[in-house]
């Protein structure tokens, strides 16, 4: 808008709460050049779904850039600069997990220029920015425009590349795709035998290298991660240029999860009518008795949630507040769905919780109990909490502090005091706007169990009373406090298990599920492993026997480190 | 096309699995070699499984096919046993000595894992890293490094490409201070006990 160039990144899901100015900034164009830059995480690694984002091209009409590496990331970056500063026009530059996630070693073209032009003037141009329906109308037609030129226009190197054109058999795949298929063809020695086409811009795809591609094929085969992309767009351009041949794609190659040289050499094989076999031998996995037990994600030493999530079902138990459905959220809390909390029942999208658990408020007589946490209620967690007051739903809101937004890497929120850019600033304290919405809201330290079990039972009476209640669990996240630890020179607690008291009753395993806390083969005895332990002393807290002491006393500030 | 040499690290979330992958990276660059790193990160910061797979020699495609690893470095017992599908008949494995089981969970002990890797006639080392690390550094922070300094020495194929000189500098871009000092010394301690065991 004030002719600065720009770019905002975010995860596949990201673009689905950014969709409603996405749709629109295609309409309204750019002043400079603009890059939605966006990874799709095939295989979920750690979403909530494997959406393929080169849809989104196709529903907001702006183009899509995909690189094939890291390497092909860093120069196509420029090329998606170039393109949407010709058009005036936003770019997706979409990445993936796989490209997101891999180093390489990459040579710089250039040195990073040193001015940057980070001001520029607001353009007053009222027909771009506001779009009532009739300036609506006028810029779609300027957006078909752009749409149409850059199909005609853009199939050219580094966009779309064709190596070896006028063979019988063609393989057409974007992105990472494209480099599995490279080394596969490679391989098998039939690098020559093959015209391909390696695509960079899926959306809108050129019509014109794929027609000189395809016009001497008899077979293709499109490689491509999760939809059929470009599958749909390269049959109608076939279709549009008379051209009918044998061609192939999600028939072939998995339409699920992450593509992998293994299942491309597969995929090729198939295509070329031979037997589906591979160069590598894998072992079977061991017989072991017992079989080596999944390590599903867990919470680390001393992670604040594991506290809150013990204190609350004891404080349930204690109010006799039955069988609560906990409503849950995205983030390191997530991972209370499993044994032994199942303090987590739902999951489905950032600040969810808390619409769900006003929805199942008014639909059920159940409890509810809706879990976010602190990053995910600033960002989305606000407008839920103000429409479960006001209009009368009844689920208590538990909100997790810890000070950052931790899952993701501990990026700084509005609780944390540091701008996104590090800078020093203020904290935004969630119990003001919880008071100020008209919650009767509870501060918890769950780091003094016994305290917060009382506090938080108290809540849960006044929530069975009908009472709107919220609840702010508040400690900082472990990882942060043995980083703040080793910075001040700290040293914090270690604690012990004192094998002569122990009875091995188990209430500090089964309840927390410390990875820390170990019980070794052929031991009835749970022992700490003291390298991994962070000190939040929930397990002697616990401990009916006393049996848990301190090991090494630590420094005796060590309680800064967590504050 | 040179064939590519494919490593996998396995181990548990918050080991140093990443940081292995960066000092191998750094030590590829000063090598001239061309190398793809690929992290697969999970929902947990710690105390998940994590694979980190990395490829020596020209080519864009990070995965290593199961069956296809030349070496395979495992920071923990499990978790070297769970990636034995990377394996194929001539695959090393550096293993570490020690044995983390995740909560709540039955598992096998570290004698079994060792011998039945034995059984299927692949080339196993196993070192405690660990001890080593705690033993230079007073804490097992560094075994990652350690168990890297110990593979340098048995596995020439590695070295081949890359000199433990390499990895030695190439801590220095990862490390600073007294920290460089102290992994300098494990790496070099770890890499003798290596030349011992080979
Ligand atoms: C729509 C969308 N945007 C972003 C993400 C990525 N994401 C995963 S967890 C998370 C926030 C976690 O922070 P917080 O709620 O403070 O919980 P913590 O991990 O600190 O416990 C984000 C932004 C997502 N999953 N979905």
């Amino acid at each position: 808008m004030s002719g600065v160039r720009s770019l905002v990144a975010m995860k596949h899901v990201g673009v689905n709460v950014a969709a409603d100015i996405l749709m629109s900034s295609g309409y309204a164009g750019t002043n400079a050049g603009f890059i939605v830059v966006s990874a799709d995480d095939p295989g979920q690694h750690s979403s909530q779904n494997e959406q393929d984002n080169r849809w989104y091209g196709l529903i907001s009409h702006i183009p899509v850039v995909y690189p094939s590496s890291p390497r092909d990331a860093y120069k196509l970056v420029k090329e998606a600069y170039k393109l949407s500063e010709k058009y005036g026009h936003p770019v997706i530059f979409r990445s993936t997990t796989r490209i997101s996630h891999t180093r390489q070693i990459i040579q710089l073209e250039e040195k990073i220029p040193f001015e940057k032009k980070c001001k520029g003037k607001f353009d007053r141009n009222i027909e771009k920015w506001v779009l009532v329906p009739a300036h609506g109308r006028k810029q779609k037609k300027r957006m078909m425009r752009v749409w149409k030129t850059i199909m005609e226009e853009e199939g050219r190197p580094p966009f779309i590349t064709v190596y070896n054109p006028g063979r019988r058999r063609a393989i057409i795949a974007d992105g990472i795709a494209f480099s599995h298929v490279a080394e596969a063809v490679e391989m098998m020695g039939k690098r020559d035998e093959f015209t391909l086409v390696k695509v960079n811009l899926p959306v809108p795809l050129p019509y014109k290298p794929i027609v000189e591609a395809l016009k001497d094929a008899k077979e293709a085969l499109i490689v491509e991660e999760l939809d059929p992309v470009l599958e749909l767009q390269v049959k109608k351009i076939l279709y549009d240029n008379g051209l009918s041949i044998d061609l192939h794609g999600k028939d072939i190659v998995p339409e699920n999860g992450e593509l992998d040289l293994d299942t491309v050499y597969k995929s090729l094989k198939e295509f070329m009518g031979e037997p589906v076999t591979t160069p590598w031998k894998p072992m079977k996995p061991l017989e072991l008795t017992p079989k080596i037990p999944p390590r599903p994600p867990v919470m680390c030493p001393g992670c604040p949630h594991r506290n809150t999530f013990f204190i609350v079902k004891v404080a349930a138990n204690k109010a006799r507040l039955k069988n609560p459905v906990f409503t849950g959220d995205i983030g390191c809390y997530t991972l209370g769905y499993q044994a032994p909390f199942y303090t987590q029942m739902t999951s489905l999208e950032m600040g969810g919780s808390i619409g769900v658990a006003h929805g199942l408020s008014k639909v059920t007589d159940e409890p509810v109990i809706a879990v976010i946490g602190d990053s995910t209620f600033y960002h989305a967690g606000i407008p839920g909490s103000i429409n479960i007051i006001y209009n009368k739903g009844h689920a208590v809101v538990l909100i997790l502090d810890n000070y950052y937004t931790a899952m993701t890497g501990h990026q700084p929120h509005p609780g944390t005091g540091k701008t996104a850019m590090g800078e020093e600033t203020y904290r935004v304290p969630i119990e003001k706007i919880m008071e100020a919405l008209g919650y009767k809201t509870y501060v918890i330290n769950p780091m003094n169990v016994k305290e917060s079990i009382n506090k938080v039972a108290e809540a849960f009476e006044e929530y069975k009373k009908g009472a709107p209640v919220a609840i702010v669990s508040r400690m900082k996240c472990a990882l942060e406090a043995l980083r703040d630890a080793r910075k001040l020179g700290i040293k914090l607690p270690v604690y012990t298990i004192l094998e002569d008291k122990c009875t091995g009753c188990m209430a500090c395993v089964n309840p927390i599920a410390c990875p820390a806390i170990m019980v070794p083969k052929g031991s009835n005895k749970p022992v700490i492993i003291a390298e991994l332990c962070a000190g939040c002393g929930l397990c002697a807290q616990v401990c009916p026997f006393n049996a848990i002491v301190l090991k090494e006393p630590g420094s005796p500030d060590w309680i800064k480190a967590w504050y | 096309m040179k064939e590519r040499y494919n490593i996998i690290l396995a181990g548990v979330g918050g080991q140093g699995l990443l940081t292995l992958g960066r000092i191998l990276g750094n030590a590829a660059i000063i090598a001239g070699e061309e190398i793809t790193i690929a992290e697969t990160h999970g929902l947990s910061q710690r105390g998940g499984s994590l694979i980190v797979q990395i490829r020596i020699g020209p080519g864009e495609s990070p995965m290593i096919p199961r069956g296809a690893a030349h070496l395979i470095i495992g920071l923990e017992a499990l978790e070297t046993g769970r990636q034995i599908v990377y394996a194929n008949e001539n695959t090393k494995i550096v293993m570490n000595e020690f044995l983390w089981p995740p909560p709540l969970a039955l598992y096998p002990d570290i004698n079994q894992i060792i011998e039945k890797i034995r059984e299927r006639g692949l080339k196993l080392y196993v070192f405690n890293a660990n001890k080593l690390s705690e033993e230079l550094t007073g804490s097992i922070i560094s075994a990652n490094v350690a168990l890297l300094g110990y593979t340098m020495a048995i596995d020439d194929e590695l070295s081949k490409r890359i000199s433990i000189e390499q990895v030695d500098k190439a801590l220095e871009k990862v490390f600073r201070g007294k920290v460089l000092e102290m992994n300098r010394r494990v790496l070099w301690r770890a890499y003798e006990e290596g030349g011992k065991n080979k």
